[in-house]
This record gives C-alpha cells, structure tokens and sequence, in this order.
C-alpha cells in the first residue's frame, strides 16, 4: 500500500517535471555543462511579455484558435446531424476520416498552390481556413457520436408538441449537448493553438503563432526564449482544463 | 424535421469540405509530379514516380515510420494498462484523476523540445550523470537523439499518448462496466491472472481497438516530433516529403509530389480496409 | 456523385486559369530615387531571410527595422527561411499567377541567386538606381561576382566573410593546418570533429574539393562534370576516411551550423566553423563560446564569399524595398553590423570611396580579439564556385556519406 503511494507520488512529479523543467530553463541565461541548473537567473524572456511582439503573438495564436474553433465548432454541429441520420452514414464517415488522418503538413504542401491562387497564402484568413479544413472533419466525428436515436426522438417530441425550430434547440438540444459542444470547442481549440507545418506553409511564416515562434527560436538555439515560449504555449489549455477537465478528453487528433 | 433541402445542402457541403481539398491537392501534385505543371518542368514524365517507386527512399521512410509508430504505441499500450489497471481506483478522483489529465495540452512540439533537453548529450540526464560519476565524459553518453533507432522520437510519442490511452482505459473500465465482468468470473473461480488475460485485457483492448488503429496511423504522420529529434537518415515520412520538396535540388520537386501522392493513398487504403473489414468499424470510434 | 465531379471540374479549371498570361508589372527602374522613395512611404516590406543566428536577428529587429520605420516610414516584417524553401514558395507563387508575392526582399547568395535567376523570380536590374550603391566595392571579385555568377543588378552586395575554423586554444593547442592533419587529429581525438549538413557544412566541403585540384583555379568558371566526378570522387574517399572518427561516427551531422556550435559550447565537439570569420568574438562575447575559443583559416583555405539582398519580380512594393535596401548598404548600417558585439559581418563598402571621417570609424571598430585578421587571411581567401558545385556536393553527400 505504501509502495503504491510512493510510486503514484512519483508518477505525479513527473506529469508536472516537463512544466516544472521548462519554466526554470525560461529564466535562465548561461548553462553550460555540466551544470545542472542554468548558472544565472534572468528575467530576460519573460521581458518579452513588455514587448509589443510577443503579446500580439499571443493574441494572434489566440484569434486564429477561437476562430477556428467557433467556426468548426458551429458547422459541424448542424451538418453532422445531417451525416449522422443519413443512411449512408459510414460512407460519410470513411470520408471524413481521410483528411482527419492525413498528415495536416502534407496536405499543406498539395493543397498551397490553391491558397497562392486566390491569394490566401501569408493572410490570417488563410490560415484559419487551412486549420478549419484539417479540424472540420474532426469535429463531425465528435458530433456524430452524440446525435443518436434516442435524442432524435426527443427532438421529434419537441417538435409534436408545438415547439418550433429554435425553441428545440434551445430548450432541447443544447442542454443536451452543452458537453459535447464544449468537447469539440476545446479539442479544436488545442488542434489550432498546437499547430505547425500547415500554419507556417500557408502563412508563408508571416502569420507568427506561438507555435511557429518556438520553432523560430529552437532553430536560433535559443533555449531560454524557446522554453519561454513552450510555457506561453503549454500554460492557458492548462488553465483551461484545470477549470474543466471534461473539456480535453477525446480521441484527439494529437501530434 | 429538417426540409429535405437543408439535409441535401449539409452533405453536400460535408462532402465537399472533406474531400475538395484532398482531392484536389491530389490533382495537383499528380500534375507536378508528372511534370505537366511545374515551371522547371519541362516535359511530361514519369521518371519522378519510377525513381520514387522503385526507390528506396520513400519506402524506408514508411517503413521507419511504422516501425516508430508500432513501438511507440505498444510502449504506450503496455504502460497505460499497467497503469489504469493496477490503479484504477486512485484514477477516478483525487490528485492522480486530475494530475493525468494535464500532459494532455502539451503539443508535440513542446514534448519534442522538452526530450531533446533531457535526453540530449548535454541534455539534463547526461548532466545529472557526470555529477553522480556515471559518465566521465559527455561523449559516452548514449545518443537518443537524432539516433538511428529513433529513440528520442519514440520516447517522446510515448510522453503524448500514453496518458491519453490511461485515460481511455480508465473510462472505459467505467462504461464497460469491468468490475462486475471480473467479479462474476472470480465468483467463478477464475484466477486473478485469468482474470486479467480472458476478462480485462480483451475487452479493453477491443474496446479501444478502432483508437488504437488510428493512433497508429497519427503518429506515422508526425511532423514536428521527428523534424527535431530526428536525423537525416531514416526519415520519418512527413519530413522526407517536405523535404523533397524544399531541399536544394529544385529537380527533385516532383519526387516530392509523387511521395506526397503515394503515402495518401497508402492511408487511404487502410481506411478502406479498416471500413471493409467491418463496416461499422467507425461506428464506434468516438470515445 | 455528381457534384463531386463538378468541383473536380472547377478544381481543375481554377488549375488551368493560373497557367495563364502574366500580369504587366510596373517599371519601378525608370522612377527616379525621389519618386522611388516617395512611393516607398508607409508601405510593408516583408524579407525572409536565415533565422538561424540570434545576433543576427537582434541586429535587423533592434537596427533595421526601427531605423527604416523612423527614417523613412517604412514597416519592416523578417520573416523565416532560406535556400530552396524560398525558390519553392516564389515558384508556385508564379505558377498561380499570383499578383502580389507574400515576400519582398530576399537575403541570398550563390546556389539560391541561381535558382531564382533560372526560373526569373528576381527584379532587376535595379542596384545602381539606389544611391548608395556608389559606396560599393563592386570591382572586388569577391563581392561582384557570386558563385561566378555576374550579380548584373539583380542583387545588391551587403555582407562579406571568409569561412573559419573555430577551436578552443585551451583544449587543441595545434589545431590541424592541412588535409593530412586534419585527419590525424580526427583520428587521434575520434568524436570530436564534424560539419553541419546545411550551408557551412557544404562550404566547408568546397574548399576541401578546391584543396584536392590542386589549385584554386582549376575549378574556377562554368561548372564542369567531368572535372566534378574526378575531384569530389577523391573527396568522398577522404571523408569516408574521417567518417568513423567523426562526431557520431559520421552517421548523423548537425542539421545547422547553430546545432554545431550549441555541441562545441558544451564540450562535445573541439571544433565547430562559421562562415563568418569574426563571429568566435560575438559569440564569445555573448556567453556561448568559452574564452578561449579562437577562429583561424587553415593552409587549404577557405571561402571567402559575399551574400546579398534581392527583390522578388512579384513584389508589390519594390520601390520600398528598394529604399530599405538602401538603408541597409549605407555607411551607418554597415558600420554598426560590422562591430564584432553586433553582428561582425564585413562591410562591402569600398574604403577608398568614403570619407577620412567615415574611414576612420570603420578602421576603429574594436579590434578583434579571437577571430584572425582580415588581412592575414585574405591570402588563404578562395572563391566561391559555380553554385552546380554546390548543389551537386549537397546530393552527392547524402548519397555517398549519409546513406552508405
């Protein structure tokens, strides 16, 4: 029994030791081997939150993701019930699987010429397209799940007894499905906020998230500024599950 | 109801979303790799696809994708079973049932900077080595980055899903409703080890079956993870493709496509497969 | 089923639309600098260039670009990438017709100036429009001519460097002068000596290539196959010879020269090399190097070579670009970028051409301390070859080194 605690206690420490790693590397400055620990301390990266750059960096990452995932969000959620219904339903679902399992960086070099064409490429609004194409088929497959004969016979209900479009959904379907609307919000969020190859091709790099700035600074090998902005990146979906942790859980489309 | 309109207006549009831009991305690496488009393209040929077909370089790096893919999710697999198994009470609440939870908003990148610091030869394991005497010097540390065997990449796949597959299991422990099925077979008679092979293994696993599947194909397309932890030879297929096609001889673009071409439909026949196998193989999948 | 093919259909009509005609584009040479730089007023420039090196950056985002948007009101973007990544991005930029390209200004040299002369991605000629140009040592060979190209006023010359070795004095005390050397060093201290696998690393390889014709003018000129087999044949063998005593055994290479020096700051390789000769002290100075780490050219030579800023044929504001260009050769610009705690490039000004004044501050820039003396190595100076060189050493080494 003992063990056991002491085991878990040790499992515990090291969810939180990349976290805990990364943010005592963004306060350093020298590190050289074999020091275990940076030499100095500075504040240097985190001056960064003065610096105009970094917080509109921020705030852009953030806009392309609540972008997307209100978009995605939203449209998945009507058109899945349509997919769900339909008799055809696992044909619609082997489709929306391709480009849900498709490396999003390849589908990015096939499909940027068409970006360049109607002049997308280096825009934010090409690149929450591109993010909403990859996510889209992502948050149909969340949905579908939900949409099921039981809730279509409440909704049918609903609408015998007098209710009308609108009011169905409001006093019916959404209650139901507040959790899995949340799921899908949450989980689209992240796949945007973590994103990469996609965003930094159809953004020709001008569009800086905060994922294509560490990347900017691991190739300078700047480890302090790229640990830095690791914990800008890692910390607010923490915040954001620690304040509801039904939100993260999903056969997410992770790395 | 909806009017018959909507519902037609929805799959269309469905249909469209999803299959517009492969397809059409598809048409046009076709092109380029047939040397149809493609300003350095001069005529149309299919030298491209024979040197990448009968080539080893596309094939290695699927195969080295599927051979990080497979090890990744079988470490992965074998530490979350034990996990969820051994500790399935602790995981339901308490700091153990939030703390598992967190890993999960670490993205690849952030994971794959993070190994590389630990792991590194000057990384922070190799650092804690030379001061405890293990090491007496920073080149005999193992290399697990950029390594042939792909070390650093499979460790760090391992870090992102195996405390999703924790999750998973641990869920699924509930829904399926395990407890029982095990206390009904130890009334039985069943032993603790029969338990776990004939009752608790299989139905998990089964369970998570279509995840397991597709977790497998995500990680074959990783791109960030071996972009930095990997090296230059084996490649992982996303970075190969990329590669190809932005690497110094611009002669080499319609490789790129062609690979791009091949490893879609490579997946695309999986799905198929995996639909064909059991058509309500998806059904399911959603957890 | 259908309606699957109909937009199949426009998919490929879109296709076909962007093979078609392209667009006039306006004539910026025949403004004069007045007109150019009113034009230039309150626009965007975006320049992709190597992001690679944090004094680099820090330069252009804490020297360039506020003394561009408070001089002549001109918003400065950098954005990331180099080489092929930038001739792919402008090819099918091109291909699709495009009006306005995503970028602007280029920073290049040698094999990427070639590509994108090939397939004609580059406006010019326009470096004699901009009135700093006067200042420029275009008659040195080294700064004219890249990669035996004529720059013809394609693109502008703003930076010049010799290829060094970088050691550290207080672990090698005779660090290897020649071929022979080099692989008795790497022999008698296995794992402790490699080149990247990018830029550095192939320049390195040139100048090993020249040491084996024999002399530096035998590779000079147009690329020359058969002259290629037989030498780089002999290079190749010389490698192999090093491979198993190379870091990591020769099986991996650092996949950037800042990956090399990050192994050289925390001990694991002696030696790292940098294309710039003078950035052992910026990098010192910065912390990352110990202090005894020194920079020298060794007795085969290295290359000494220029890089440069170029104008995409697609950029919508090439007057700006050009006025930014301008700022970027001036005296005060070169000045500041040559100072080794800022950047340490060389100037591609020509001395006899500025003022005493002018002169003066450049010769009093503080001296060097670890990196050698321009002068002393400019004899050991090679030039660079025609990029084909290049481009085929890049192929050839992850064929004959990396795969095998």
């Amino acid at each position: 029994m003992m063990a056991r605690k002491i085991l878990q206690s040790i499992f515990i420490a090291s969810i939180g030791l990349p976290l805990a790693f990364l943010l005592l590397l963004s306060f350093g400055r020298r590190w050289p081997y074999p020091e275990i620990f940076p030499k100095e301390l500075s504040l240097a990266a985190w001056g960064f939150l003065d610096n105009s750059n970094m917080i509109s960096t921020f705030f852009l990452s953030l806009g392309i993701s609540f972008s997307v995932a209100l978009f995605v969000t939203l449209s998945a959620f009507f058109i899945s019930k349509h997919i769900a219904y339909s008799k055809k339903r696992n044909t619609f679902m082997v489709l929306a699987y391709i480009p849900y399992l498709l490396s999003p960086v390849v589908m990015a070099v096939i499909f940027q010429y068409y970006f360049i064409l109607v002049q997308l490429t280096g825009t934010t609004l090409g690149v929450i397209i591109a993010q909403f194409l990859i996510a889209f088929p992502f948050g149909v497959i969340i949905y579908l799940n939900f949409w099921n004969e039981n809730l279509k016979s409440i909704e049918e209900l609903s609408k015998t007894l007098g209710g009308n479009a609108f009011q169905t959904f409001v006093k019916v379907l959404y209650p139901l499905s507040k959790n899995a609307i949340l799921l899908c919000f949450f989980q689209v969020f992240l796949i945007s906020w973590f994103e990469y190859g996609l965003t930094n091709l159809i953004g020709s790099g001008k569009i800086k998230t905060l994922t294509v700035q560490v990347f900017n600074f691991v190739n300078e090998a700047n480890i302090f500024y790229a640990s830095f902005a690791c914990c800008l990146l890692v910390i607010p979906p923490m915040l954001l599950m620690y304040l509801n942790k039904r939100f993260i859980f999903f056969a997410e489309k992770s790395e | 109801m909806p009017t018959p309109k909507l519902k037609n207006v929805s799959r269309f549009l469905f249909v469209a979303i999803v299959t517009v831009p492969v397809v059409s991305g598809m048409v046009y690496a076709a092109l380029y790799s047939l040397g149809i488009i493609g300003i350095l393209n001069t005529e149309i040929s299919s030298k491209a696809w024979q040197t990448v077909f009968f080539g080893k370089p596309f094939w290695s790096a699927i195969g080295f994708s599927l051979y990080i893919s497979v090890v990744s999710m079988a470490i992965s697999l074998a530490v979350a079973l034990l996990i969820s198994i051994k500790w399935q009470k602790n995981l339901r609440d308490g700091l153990l049932g939030t703390a598992i939870y967190f890993p999960l908003c670490f993205p690849g990148t952030v994971m794959a900077f993070f190994s590389f610091q630990m792991l590194s030869k000057s990384g922070f394991v190799s650092r804690l080595g030379f001061n405890m005497g293990w090491i007496e010097d920073l080149r005999v540390f193992p290399s697990w980055i950029h390594d042939a065997y792909g070390i650093g990449i499979i460790f760090t796949s391992v870090l992102l899903i195996t405390p999703f597959f924790i999750i998973l299991f641990s869920n699924l422990f509930k829904t399926e409703n395990i407890a029982s099925f095990q206390h009904l077979a130890k009334t039985f008679g069943a032993s603790n080890r029969q338990i776990l092979w004939k009752v608790t293994l299989p139905i998990l696993l089964k369970r998570a079956s279509v995840t397991i599947y597709l977790f497998t194909i995500f990680i074959m397309g990783s791109y960030e993870v071996p972009l930095l932890l990997g090296r230059q030879d084996p490649q992982m297929i996303s970075v190969a493709i990329i590669q190809k096609i932005q690497r110094f001889n611009l002669n080499d673009i319609p490789q790129g496509y062609a690979m791009s071409i091949l490893y879609v439909l490579l997946i695309l026949s999986v799905v198929i497969l995996l639909f064909f196998r059991n058509k309500n193989f998806f059904k399911t999948s959603a957890v | 089923m259908k309606k699957i093919v109909s937009l199949f259909i426009l998919c490929l009509a879109m296709l076909a639309c962007g093979e078609k005609e392209k667009k006039e584009v306006r004539d910026t040479s025949k403004l004069s600098w007045e007109e150019i730089e009113q034009e230039a007023h309150g626009k965007t420039v975006t320049m992709i260039m190597w992001t690679g090196d944090s004094k680099i950056n820090s330069y252009m985002k804490n020297y360039i670009v506020p003394k561009v948007k408070k001089e002549l009101d001109i918003n400065l973007e950098i954005t990331n990438g180099q080489g092929s990544a930038i001739v792919q991005l402008l090819m099918t930029e091109m291909q699709a017709n495009k009006e306005k390209s995503d970028v602007d200004m280029l920073w290049i040299n040698g094999e990427t100036f070639y590509q994108l002369r090939q397939i004609d991605g580059l406006f010019g000629p326009w470096t004699s429009t901009v009135p700093n140009s006067k200042y420029i040592d275009f008659e040195n060979p080294f700064i004219g001519t890249d990669f035996q190209q004529p720059i013809a006023g394609y693109e502008m010359p703003w930076g010049n460097v010799q290829m060094a070795l970088i050691y550290d004095s207080a672990k090698v005390e005779n660090p290897p002068k020649t071929r022979a050397e080099l692989l008795e060093f790497v022999k008698s201290k296995p794992g402790t000596f490699t080149f990247d696998n990018s830029f550095t690393g192939l320049t390195f390889l040139k100048a090993l290539l020249i040491d084996i014709a024999g002399n530096k003018e035998e590779l000079m000129g147009d690329f020359n196959e058969e002259k290629y087999e037989k030498y780089s044949a002999q290079l190749w063998d010389y490698i192999r010879e090093l491979k198993p005593y190379l870091w990591r055994k020769g099986e991996v290479f650092p996949e950037s020269v800042a990956q090399m020096h990050q192994l050289f700051a925390s001990g694991e390789l002696l030696f790292t090399m940098s294309n710039n000769d003078a950035e052992v002290d910026s990098k010192t100075a910065e912390g990352l190097f110990p202090p005894t780490a020194k920079a020298y050219v060794p007795d085969f030579g290295t290359i000494q070579n220029s890089h440069y800023l170029g104008i995409t044929k697609l950029s919508g504001v090439k007057a700006a670009a050009m006025v930014v260009a301008n700022t970027m050769v001036s005296f005060e610009a070169q000045l500041e970028k040559m100072k080794p705690s800022v950047w340490g490039d060389g100037t591609v000004l020509n001395m006899e051409k500025l003022s005493e004044n002018e002169r003066n501050q450049f010769e009093n820039i503080p001296s060097r301390k670890q990196a050698p003396n321009r002068n002393e190595i400019q004899d050991k100076a090679l030039m660079e070859l025609a990029p084909e060189y290049m481009i085929r050493l890049s192929e050839d080494f992850r064929k004959e080194i990396i795969l095998k």
